[in-house]
């Protein structure tokens, strides 16, 4: 129903008429939402780093050039919000224990108890890559970013991406191997 | 060799972009090569099993608290449009006045600096200090308005309790502070935050918006730590107005029965 694209709202918005700054909202809470929640294993801090990046957008819409897609832009700033989160966080709460919540529930209608056991262990083998790969991976698995999207936003080749994610996958599935006592189904 | 050249596929082969002529290639190279095709299943494998972990819902808060911010956003830049009038006046009688010659811009200003500093001398003799602390003060209490507004409206947790704790010190918070602690104690997502704010209002309790506000506020808590508080609170404030609202309270069935004792209690302590 509503075809402008991200590029035009964004352009309305650094002119000045930044109720169009709901559209995008509206649009991107939800992956960008997911994106913190895979980094971070927190659903509050995730709500607040959200609200960081509109924020800043805001802040920064001035800077915005229309060369190249609103998403890069937008996971750019993303990128820095979390990246401030961590210096200003004093005490290191390792992510795995952030999950706990999750992993105490119980199954819901649609899930059997090894899926639910599956997504833990994905959890936990995800908190353990090195920021960076988890970065590449979830970009390239969850937030439907292309490889030269990727490179972009990361300022290098996208032979790097590719090599990236190439190695944090097959670190993941040993993570996850090990985490599920050796026996991959 | 080969190996290294197939390998280098892989990643464009697990998000599904590779031509034909490739897929064809690497599936020709793995049926002879064991180690490309153990690989190969172990990331594809990774790969696919990630897609279980669900994509999952904000709460209504991060909604309601992103269209605060834009409305804040707004007020602020239609109160900055009204000031560049003011700054072309200003430009156009300066730029009358102001010398074109570097060299005598520089003694204009030393000229200035120096009328400046000899009626800054000639005030201090004529005993105004009292009244110059006095303006400082009321600078210093401005700017500490200014900066808990900026931090109540910041998306951290953290920085929401240090607006609150910096508008218990002020003397007399303006409409907008008040304002601002009522909006966080109705909306804000973090129990802590609110719970700061009842004990900031409570302070300024003599004031009528805050007195309402704080009635109004009973009913729309879910957290039945910041009902408990403001129950309390109401007592501390013999305000028996609150009474009705402490009885509807009783009457709600979504209310926590420790929290429904606690209220017949305050209102016992209200009629007697």
């Amino acid at each position: 129903m509503n075809s402008t694209t991200d590029n035009q709202l964004m352009e309305e918005v650094k002119e000045g008429k930044v109720e169009r700054l709901a559209i995008l909202f509206e649009r991107h809470q939800v992956p960008l939402y997911n994106f913190f929640l895979r980094l971070t294993g927190n659903r509050g801090t995730s709500e607040d780093l959200v609200q960081d990046v509109f924020f800043r957008i805001l802040k920064y819409r001035s800077t915005y050039r229309g060369e190249s897609k609103f998403t890069i832009w937008m996971y750019q700033i993303a990128r820095n919000a979390h990246i401030d989160h961590l210096r200003k966080r004093k005490e290191e709460i390792p992510l795995e224990e952030q999950w706990d919540e999750a992993s105490s529930r119980e199954p819901g209608p649609s899930e059997s108890v090894e899926q639910l056991q599956d997504i833990v262990l994905l959890r936990q083998a995800l908190a353990k890559l090195p920021l960076k790969k988890r970065e590449v991976l979830v970009l390239s698995r969850f937030q439907n970013l292309k490889y030269k999207e990727i490179a972009e936003l990361f300022d290098c080749h996208i032979g790097t991406v590719k090599a990236h994610v190439h190695r944090a996958t097959k670190e993941l599935g040993k993570i996850y191997f090990k985490l599920s006592g050796g026996m991959v189904s | 060799m080969k190996c290294k050249h197939i390998k280098v596929k892989f990643p464009d082969f697990l998000i599904g972009e590779l031509e034909d002529i490739s897929k064809k290639e690497i599936q020709e190279h793995v049926s002879t090569c064991f180690s490309c095709r153990e690989e190969l299943e172990s990331l594809s494998e990774i790969w696919t099993k990630l897609g279980v972990l669900p994509q999952e819902q904000p709460s209504d808060s991060l909604r309601s608290r992103f269209y605060g911010m834009l409305d804040a956003y707004k007020q602020g830049l239609e109160q900055e449009k009204v000031k560049p009038r003011v700054h072309k006046l200003q430009g156009g009688w300066l730029t009358h006045w102001w010398p074109r010659q570097p060299a005598f811009q520089v003694t204009f200003s030393l000229a200035l600096l120096l009328v400046g500093l000899t009626a800054g001398y000639l005030l201090n003799l004529n005993g105004k200090k009292v009244y110059e602390v006095a303006s400082l003060r009321q600078e210093v209490q401005g700017m500490r308005q200014t900066l808990a507004i900026s931090l109540l409206e910041q998306s951290s947790p953290t920085e929401r309790l240090r607006g609150v704790g910096l508008s218990y010190r002020m003397e007399k918070p303006n409409k907008k502070i008040i304002q601002s602690l009522l909006d966080i104690l109705d909306n804000d997502s973090n129990v802590n935050v609110r719970l700061a704010a009842v004990d900031a209002l409570y302070l300024f309790h003599d004031n009528p918006t805050v007195k309402e506000g704080l009635i109004q506020s009973l009913s729309r808590q879910t957290s039945p730590l910041v009902q408990v508080s403001l129950i309390d609170l109401m007592v501390n404030m013999h305000e028996r107005r609150a009474i009705e609202s402490l009885k509807q309270l009783i009457q709600d069935e979504k209310f926590n029965p420790d929290v429904k004792n606690h209220a017949e209690q305050g209102i016992q302590q209200l009629t007697y």
